[in-house]
């Protein structure tokens, strides 16, 4: 046999090998053994460049360097391809259906949610934040915002006693009272807290609920002026389009004082969502800032009534019941 | 207020729909539903009733052959008062009466029943349902209800604020449209009547002016009682009053066409010709009309016959001195009372009247003239009365009404727009305030007496900008900025920790404040409880927010829901002496947790409880290294730690007792809660340090200890040996063995070295970590571990 006709025999078997070669570790380690090893079939060929004449020498050599660099390269072809598909096969083995890890869920109360969103829009244009006392004296939750005992304006607020003088807030309003007592003019502020009606409590009334109220003193302070914040804050809780009225009203702290209602589509009706009016000069007088020379406004919203409104609830004792079925969808 | 809309009709012209006039009233500040409107109405029709018998099977009802002229029909009907001949209001098959109740063919008893004859209240009409509505004889028949009776009762419902007294009446709203609309406003004549043979006396003696400013009486006799003719009735009718005789309503019928209350006595009960205004006598009794029997107190204000009372002043006439078919002579009383001594007396009895509604919110002093002669009038002419006696009119308490200067410039500043002179003096000559021009933009006004709500420039403000409309106010499309220097929310700071919270999968919860004194008060506790609560459930303001987040997990629990992270951020109050300085108020941030905290999964993980572990975990994720939890004794908690700030106790958390948790009621297990007061927590300043640029080297020392050496322990031991450079020190692992001798125990503590100014060493390690061996051993009897 020429060393012609060996070569080709081994590259002729090492082919079929390679054709038949599996992903068994095992299997691919021996057909390198067998071929490319250091005693391999190529190794052994080699050995025989000693036994011809010397001329074919180099020739020979060539050729068997030429096979063994053909056949390392199809082998490094082949055992790449094998070892992307064991790969792709071990992929393929992931169920990536299955569910993610568990982390809790929690969520943020609607009614913080709307809080946040209305303390947000406020201080946007330059109000500032204050809290207060929920339980307060009766000459600051009503006399001296111009609600004298006697008065059938107390009628519009059923009111918690905790005794003859002492009240639970029926409005935010006694912290504007505590405000302009602590400062002078001009402020200008926003009251977010709890507050208590002596109220039966079913799906449109509770015991308690929270309320915005708004202040704001200065010179030039205007009815137009109050309406151009309110209706500013009203599209952008709600939206930008939503049909506003501003509709005449008592309350004894505010004079001229409105209800604001905004238009619902659904119910085809006006909707009151706060109230509000010119400071009385009579507070500022309670207070001690010159109703000649200051001017304000004041209003109040309940909270609950527009998180009801933007997420479209319609019981209101759904706010403290605390199921996390209504909670998580918030 | 319910305001019919053909009654109103009288006083001015009214072209507007009901909805166009309700929109009107809404943007003066009258607040209008639509009350009735009948329009909607179908297939109810005016019939005859041919003939009415018992029915065969049932002794309540009858059955009825009626016609509307071109049918007849057999229905089943239960009134009492059904008869053959009256005209009637048929609802046919088919009809939808008000609140959608539909008429279909029924057999009632086993017999068959083709529609059914309406009472008031099923029209809407009226609230009465004993039996139903009889209409005039020479009605047409067959003709749709709503076209013979929708123009008589539509009717509007107005809420009337209470600064406005002179609205709740109809003369007082058509003012109102007669000033926005332009259109003239009609009262009627008012005649000063005087007696023609004078045959009777009455003296009054007012002995409390305040309460009693205006009193008018005179006498009329001959007055027949009999029912009122049809046009007052459908008038009370329409305005949601019944009627009952005449003299009742005839002063019912002044109290809704103009406002003012009056009261009509059987003279025959004033003997001595007297009528003698006093208070009561603390304790005094006192029958009023409806039956009732009251204690009164000495602020109640009474008439009197000059010995004994006949009515609570300007609340309710007596049972004694009403009118009866006997009666023939009567006396008027038409009178001014104080608003506070009505409202006083009123809300003592918790007896509110039409009368007393209007005392107390400000009646006219000079409508009671008015009332008193559209009484007299009214008496001639419906019961053929004839005033008897000279009128009495004492008056003690005459007020002057208050001149009030008006600005221009006032008003501009106040509405923000420029209101012009003419407006200003049309409009307040519309609203019958006086005024006269003292200079150029300045005016003196006189308002009318029967608007006690206009005493200051304000008030005049109020009304212009009111008439000018609301709609037309310009709206400030900017607003004038002023800078602040506060903070413009002192409670942002807490948004960090809410977040925090609701990233480790708490949901924020809003409970009620009010409990119950078992509840608040469970640990002892000196509730704040309020004096008039809506029930004994509520009655004190809660002293801790731990009893509302365990009801709502067992509201969770019971509705399926088993691990439950809750956080609620509100006021607590408690009482630490009597009165207001005694009164304590704080927020305080609540966290609670139960069931699990990891649950199994498919990928492996263990089922894993909520334990003391999480809530250590979970405070110092929220506070990082701000807070050191202390072990003490606390009531409510089986397990307990201070939660300290800055060297201050600012909350308690732990495990809560099985004790406390079933005191509350509740059957719940494992709880573990905090509560902490952040008020003096310093979560608004951050003041970055230095991040390190050297490396970090770890070590890990491996020491065997006795069981009850506590972690914690060694962990303080080991941050003294550290010269400045131990960065953190963390108990990472902790094994248990025979091979380490009985009752023991290692622990690996992980320590990171780290220098903010070199790159260490081992040989600067090596010591340190010698050192804390051998201190560790001759301190703790620590041995390392081989």
């Amino acid at each position: 046999m020429s060393y012609q006709t060996k070569i080709e025999a081994v590259r002729e078997s090492f082919r079929t090998a390679l054709d038949s070669l599996t992903s068994d570790p095992q299997f691919i380690e021996d057909v390198r053994v067998a071929y490319l090893g250091r005693k391999g079939q190529i190794a052994k060929l080699f050995s025989l460049i000693g036994a011809i004449e010397s001329a074919e020498k180099p020739v020979f050599g060539q050729k068997i360097n030429a096979l063994k660099n053909e056949c390392q390269s199809l082998f490094d072809e082949k055992l790449n391809s094998l070892t992307a598909k064991l790969k792709e096969a071990e992929e393929n083995k992931q169920d990536y259906t299955l569910p993610g890890y568990i982390y809790p869920k929690g969520s943020f109360h609607p009614l913080q949610q709307t809080m946040d969103e209305i303390k947000q829009i406020f201080t946007s244009i330059g109000f500032n934040v204050a809290y207060g006392r929920e339980i307060d004296d009766d000459y600051h939750n009503f006399q001296a915002l111009n609600i004298p005992k006697h008065h059938p304006a107390r009628d519009m607020q059923d009111t918690f006693f905790v005794d003859k003088n002492t009240v639970l807030r029926t409005h935010t309003s006694n912290v504007q009272i505590h405000l302009m007592e602590e400062q002078d003019p001009p402020l200008r502020y926003i009251v977010p807290g709890r507050v208590y009606r002596n109220e039966a409590i079913s799906f449109k009334s509770y015991c308690l609920f929270h309320q915005v109220e708004g202040l704001y003193v200065d010179k030039h302070v205007s009815f137009s002026e109050l309406k151009g914040t309110l209706e500013y804050f009203i599209k952008r809780i709600f939206n930008e389009n939503v049909k506003i009225r501003f509709r005449p009203s008592f309350f004894p702290f505010t004079e001229p004082s409105a209800e604001v209602d905004i238009w619902n589509e659904e119910r085809n009706q006006w909707m009151e969502i706060l109230g509000c009016g010119m400071v009385d000069p009579a507070v500022f007088e309670n207070v001690g800032y010159d109703p000649e020379i200051w001017q304000g406004y004041a209003f109040g919203m309940g909270v609950e009534r527009i998180a009801m409104l933007k997420y479209k609830i319609n019981d209101i004792r759904q706010f403290y019941l605390g199921d996390i079925r209504f909670l998580e969808q918030f | 207020m319910k305001i019919s809309i053909n009654w109103l009709k009288q006083f001015v012209d009214i072209q507007e729909t009901p909805e166009e006039l309700a929109e009107l009233l809404s943007m003066l500040g009258f607040e209008a539903e639509i009350d009735l409107d009948l329009s909607g109405i179908d297939h109810c029709v005016t019939a005859k009733v041919l003939s009415c018998e018992k029915h065969p099977n049932a002794d309540k009802l009858k059955t009825c052959i009626v016609t509307d002229d071109i049918e007849k029909f057999n229905v089943v009907c239960g009134a009492p008062n059904v008869a053959e001949g009256q005209t009637v209001v048929l609802a046919k098959v088919g009809a939808v009466l008000p609140g959608g109740f539909t008429i279909k063919k029924a057999k009632i008893r086993g017999e068959e029943s083709f529609g059914m004859l309406c009472s008031e209240k099923e029209l809407g009409i009226s609230e009465a349902a004993d039996g139903i509505l009889i209409l005039d004889k020479n009605t047409q028949l067959g003709i749709e209800i709503k076209e013979i009776l929708n123009d008589k009762l539509s009717s509007l419902e107005l809420d009337i604020t209470p600064n406005r007294p002179d609205a709740l009446n109809h003369i007082g709203i058509a003012r109102e449209i007669a000033l926005k609309t332009g259109r003239k406003l009609r009262v009627p004549k008012v005649n000063k009547y005087s007696p023609k043979t004078v045959t009777d006396s009455v003296s009054v003696k007012i002995e409390e002016p305040i309460g009693c400013p205006r009193y008018i009486a005179g006498v009329v006799k001959n007055v027949t009682v009999k029912p009122s003719p049809k046009w007052m009735a459908d008038a009370l009718l329409s305005a949601g009053m019944r009627p009952i005789n005449n003299l009742v309503d005839i002063s019912n019928y002044i109290l809704l066409e103009m406002g003012h209350p009056t009261h009509i006595f059987d003279y025959d009960r004033f003997p001595n010709n007297e009528v003698l205004i006093r208070n009561a006598n603390e304790g005094e009794e006192f029958v009023t009309l409806d039956g009732e029997k009251h204690k009164l107190n000495a602020e109640h204000l009474l008439i009197t016959n000059g010995k004994n009372p006949v009515a609570l002043a300007g609340i309710m006439g007596g049972l004694d001195s009403a009118v009866t078919d006997s009666t023939h002579t009567v006396l008027i009383e038409s009178a001014y009372f104080d608003p506070v001594t009505i409202r006083k007396g009123s809300k003592v009895l918790s007896l509110l009247t039409e009368s007393s509604r209007r005392f107390e919110r400000g009646a006219d002093p000079n409508g009671a003239e008015t009332a008193f002669y559209r009484i007299v009038e009214l008496l001639k002419e419906l019961a053929g009365g004839e005033l008897c006696s000279e009128i009495s009119d004492e008056y003690p308490g005459e007020k002057e009404i208050p001149t009030i200067r008006l600005r221009q410039s006032k008003l501009n500043s106040v509405a923000g727009y420029d209101n012009t002179s003419e407006f200003i003096e049309s409009t307040l000559q519309s609203l019958e305030v006086k005024t006269q021009r003292i200079s150029d933009g300045e005016w003196n006004c006189i308002p009318p007496s029967f608007r006690p709500d206009l005493d200051r420039e304000i008030d005049l403000i109020e009304e212009l900008v009111r008439v000018y409309g609301y709609d037309n106010v310009t709206t400030a499309k900017s607003l004038n900025s002023l800078f602040s220097y506060d903070v413009p929310d002192p409670q942002s700071h807490l948004n960090k920790v809410f977040q925090k919270l609701v990233g480790l999968g708490f949901h924020q919860c809003y409970n009620n404040s009010l409990q119950s004194d078992k509840i608040a008060g469970s640990l002892g506790i000196r509730t704040v409880s309020v004096i008039n609560p809506l029930s004994e459930q509520m009655s004190v303001l809660r002293t801790s927010l731990i009893p509302g987040l365990l009801r709502t997990a067992d509201h969770n629990i019971k509705n399926g829901s088993k691990n439950l992270r809750l956080f609620e951020y509100g006021q607590v109050h408690h009482r630490t002496e009597e009165g207001f300085e005694g009164l304590n108020e704080s927020f305080v941030l609540c966290g609670l947790i139960h069931g699990l905290e990891t649950a199994h999964s498919i990928h492996g993980d263990e089922e894993r409880g909520e334990s003391i572990y999480s809530l250590k975990g979970i405070l110092s994720n929220l506070f990082d290294t701000k807070i050191v939890l202390t072990p003490i004794k606390s009531k409510g908690f089986s397990t307990a730690f201070s939660v300290e700030n800055d060297k201050k106790i600012c909350g308690t958390a732990g495990q809560l007792s099985a004790d406390y948790v079933e005191s509350l009621g509740l059957d719940l297990d494992d709880v573990f809660a905090f509560e902490i007061n952040l008020d003096h927590f310093d979560l608004k300043e951050i003041v970055y340090k230095p991040v390190s640029v050297y490396p970090s080297i770890e070590r890990d020392i491996n020491l065997v200890l006795k069981e009850e050496t506590q972690a914690g322990e060694l962990v303080k031991l080991i941050s003294k040996q550290g010269r400045g450079l131990i960065k953190n020190i963390v108990p990472a692992d902790i094994f248990r063995h025979d091979s380490l001798g009985d009752g023991k125990k290692s622990i690996v503590f992980r320590i990171t070295f780290q220098s903010d100014n070199r790159t260490l060493e081992d040989k600067e390690i090596t010591p340190i970590i010698e050192e804390i061996i051998s201190v560790a051993s001759s301190k703790i009897g620590a041995k390392l571990r081989s």
